[in-house]
């Protein structure tokens, strides 16, 4: 099944499970989404629970976080997390902090889908990778999920979850093939990482796509260079499973962090002074971060693709934790 | 050419001497190979070479020599390369060399045959490697040593001095494989004893240097005298050093001492538990130890010093345990003894003493200690006084334990397990009060031993 297909199966699932549940979004109706994540669903459960609304985002999740409020259950799609920031107010001012603010008395269970990442000549406007903003904000939970059974397992788990969730879909993993259960009660847990990879020499830990980049990076690692590599996919980053992480580097000694959004204030960056606080006695070398480059994502093509990491990234940096850079 | 210079091997090295060279005059030596057995004030130490080459010999052995002395030379094919790494910027021309092809302004295709020397004349396709980090300087590095935090972590478990340990991470960190070879090939594994009569009838005074052997240098200078004939040891220089600091101990502090009679039967019983529990059961040195940490907490001044008219209090609590080693007395230290379990103590006091034993003790395990614990209780002492290791305020000497008849609460005789502890305190830091008190506390801790398993 494709990742887009598992995601489809958990929307579906959670819909025919839960009558609270519903969808919106720009052209998730008719034209069954943008990346056809949606597909089929309005046939099968009609206008009131699959709305296809005007491309205003602030007022679309605005929507949801009212609906969330009465007691439904709506799973927003944004057409690409860039246009998220559109929502900002929406999700940071309201849907992050209302809880706290009606002293608990309101819950907020709304999910705002969307998927991120470059690679398709789209430009600033369409590419950015913003797992780091969402992370930032206290009240949301994030989910970054890499194999469509995640898809399928952590929405699953984010529509149940009474807490606002942003959930970061990835452009190029739509099309991924994996195994999924069919099983209507799988679900992934939020705060479990996933370990894809177990190696002893270092531990990379794999945002998103990258959690693949650094598998395919390990593979050359190992045959060529004789570092076993412990691939770790956090699938949340909130909660982030940090036990995982810091008892693979107490074995490995070593971490590596590949992500594709910013270095600065990156996911890498919140993650490497967890790590030195907590087992600062254990790293026996820098921990190194491969991340997208500091700059706005090129159109052109040869540009773009330096300007996220790929295999010889990592290679380089996991080598550059045993042995100076050539 | 590399300098090999006494180095610094402990803290509080200033000079050392050389007990064997393990390699010969003229010997062609590898990088990591043992050089020479070198004692400090506190251990004796295998000294690794850090370079490679051809050794010339300059001190030898038996000589004492402040650190940064030159002890030898290394002489050899990369002994250039170690030479340049010694000194980056002594020698231009290899520099020049490097740097000409990467200069623009150099005509056309830069030949490096045109300057290089005749040794440069195999055609070089492209401009030499950048100058690699080559062998690190011989002897001790200056200021702060690279290494991971691991490898800090586990030369701190290992007691090894980080000063002697190479670096091959990148940038020359030292890592963990780095610590892991070096504690494989402990600096510590003295010489199993010298065991031969040969070498110890040489004279140093007269013979120089030249068969200076590497246990204490022994003659018999005279004959026939009233006393029969006398043998004059030298000292080893932890002889050296014990001689100096008992004299300065008993000469400066003001002494006095204090004994009680402590009831031990509590303590019989909690060890016949805890060895029912199974495991290695602490030894009621151990329980003396943690019962003296535990009252130390609770009167500071026996954990400081008397310090050039000052009291020196500290905040951490390190029982010395006095352990016989061969032809020495040293004292290994239990850091944070009253944060550890009994078990921890019984654990790390064997490990140490196993240490002394095999002369594998570094000098970092022997230091810092802020109080001592000596025992002679194992042969049959009843009780005597020790002498304080300055600057400590005090120590407690530990006599055997025995059954011995005891006159009971109702004024009958019955047969209890006791023993007696003798604390010697530096007046000028611990009065008697003060004193008496802690001492009442180290056997009301011991005759209720709860308190010791259980903190």
């Amino acid at each position: 099944m494709r990742y887009r297909e598992a995601l489809n199966a958990a929307l579906r699932e959670e819909m025919e499970r839960d009558p609270d549940v519903l969808l919106m979004g720009e052209d998730i109706g008719v034209f069954n989404g943008a990346f056809k994540v949606t597909a089929g669903l309005l046939d099968e459960f009609g206008e009131r629970r699959v709305r296809d609304t005007p491309i205003s985002e602030n007022t679309i999740v605005g929507m949801g976080v009212g609906a969330a409020m009465t007691g439904l259950r709506p799973v927003v799609e944004l057409m690409t997390i860039n246009f998220s920031l559109l929502a900002m107010d929406q999700i940071v001012n309201h849907a992050a902090s209302i809880r706290y603010m009606f002293g608990g008395q309101v819950k907020v269970p709304l999910v705002v889908r969307m998927p991120q990442g470059a690679g398709h000549q789209l430009g600033p406007t369409h590419s950015h990778s913003w797992e780091a903003l969402y992370l930032h904000v206290p009240g949301l939970l994030v989910a970054v999920p890499t194999t469509a059974a995640d898809a399928k397992g952590l929405l699953k788990s984010a529509i149940r979850d009474d807490n606002p969730v942003v959930f970061i879909e990835h452009e190029y993993l739509y099309g991924q093939r994996g195994e999924v259960p069919d099983d209507e009660d799988f679900t992934v847990r939020f705060g479990e990482a996933a370990i894809r990879r177990e190696g002893s020499d270092v531990t990379i830990v794999g945002i998103s796509r990258m959690a693949l980049t650094a598998a395919r990076a390990a593979k050359t690692l190992s045959e060529e260079h004789g570092i076993e590599s412990e691939i770790i996919d956090p699938r949340t980053l909130r909660p982030l499973d940090l036990d995982t992480i810091l008892t693979s580097v107490r074995k490995t000694n070593r971490l590596v962090i590949v992500e594709e959004g910013w270095p600065h204030g990156g996911v890498g960056a919140n993650l490497a002074a967890l790590v030195q606080e907590q087992a600062f006695d254990d790293l026996d070398a820098p921990i190194q971060r491969v991340t997208g480059a500091d700059v706005p994502m090129p159109y052109s093509k040869p540009l773009e693709q330096i300007a996220f990491p790929h295999e010889p990234q990592v290679i380089d940096a996991v080598v550059a934790t045993f042995k100076d850079r050539p | 050419m590399t300098e090999i210079v006494m180095p610094r091997l402990s803290d509080s090295m200033e000079e050392g001497t050389i007990l064997k060279w393990l390699k010969a005059d003229g010997d062609a030596v590898a990088r990591g190979e043992p050089l020479a057995e070198i004692e400090t004030d506190k251990a004796t130490l295998t000294y690794e070479s850090d370079a490679a080459g051809v050794l010339k010999i300059v001190a030898e052995a038996g000589d004492t020599l402040p650190i940064g002395s030159v002890i030898a030379h290394l002489d050899g094919d990369d002994g250039a390369s170690t030479k340049a790494a010694a000194k980056p910027e002594a020698e231009p021309q290899p520099d020049e060399e490097q740097a000409a092809p990467a200069q623009p302004t150099t005509e056309a295709p830069p030949q490096p045959d045109a300057q290089a020397d005749p040794s440069a004349d195999s055609a070089p396709a492209t401009p030499a490697e950048p100058p690699r980090p080559a062998a690190p300087p011989a002897g001790r590095r200056e200021g702060r040593v690279k290494a991971s935090p691991l490898a800090r972590r586990l030369a701190r478990e290992h007691g090894l001095d980080l000063q002697l340990v190479t670096g091959t991470g990148p940038g020359g960190r030292i890592v963990k494989s780095d610590i892991e070879q070096a504690a494989k090939h402990p600096p510590a594994p003295a010489p199993a004893e010298t065991p031969a009569a040969p070498e110890a009838a040489a004279a140093p005074a007269s013979t120089g240097a030249a068969a200076a052997p590497a246990s204490p240098p022994t003659a018999v200078t005279e004959t026939g005298t009233a006393k029969g004939d006398v043998t004059v040891q030298e000292l080893t220089r932890v002889q050296g050093l014990i001689a100096r600091r008992m004299a300065e101990s008993r000469a400066t502090i003001p002494t006095f001492e204090l004994r009680t009679e402590i009831d031990m039967d509590a303590c019989v019983a909690l060890r016949a538990e805890l060895k029912a529990l199974g495991g290695d059961a602490p030894s009621y040195n151990d329980m003396v130890v943690k019962a003296s940490a535990l009252a130390l907490r609770e009167f500071p001044r026996a954990n400081g010093s008397y310090r050039d008219g000052r009291f020196e209090l500290y905040g951490r609590i390190n029982v010395g345990v006095a352990v016989a080693a061969t032809d020495a007395l040293v004292v290994p230290t239990v850091f944070d003894a009253d944060r550890k379990s009994l078990r921890e103590i019984a654990r790390e006091t064997r490990a140490l003493a196993e240490r002394v034993r095999t002369q594998a003790v570094t000098p970092p395990e022997l230091s810092g200690g802020t109080f001592t614990v000596s025992n002679l209780g194992m042969y049959g002492v009843t009780d005597f006084t020790a002498v304080i290791n300055p600057p400590q305020a005090a120590i407690l000497a530990v006599g055997a334990l025995a059954r011995r008849a005891v006159v009971g609460d109702d004024g009958e005789l019955v047969a209890r397990h006791t023993m007696s502890v003798t604390l010697a305190c530096d007046h000028r830091i611990l009065y008697g009060a003060d004193a008496a008190e802690f001492l009442a506390r180290i056997r009301a801790l011991l005759e209720r031993p709860l308190a010791l398993a259980f903190s």
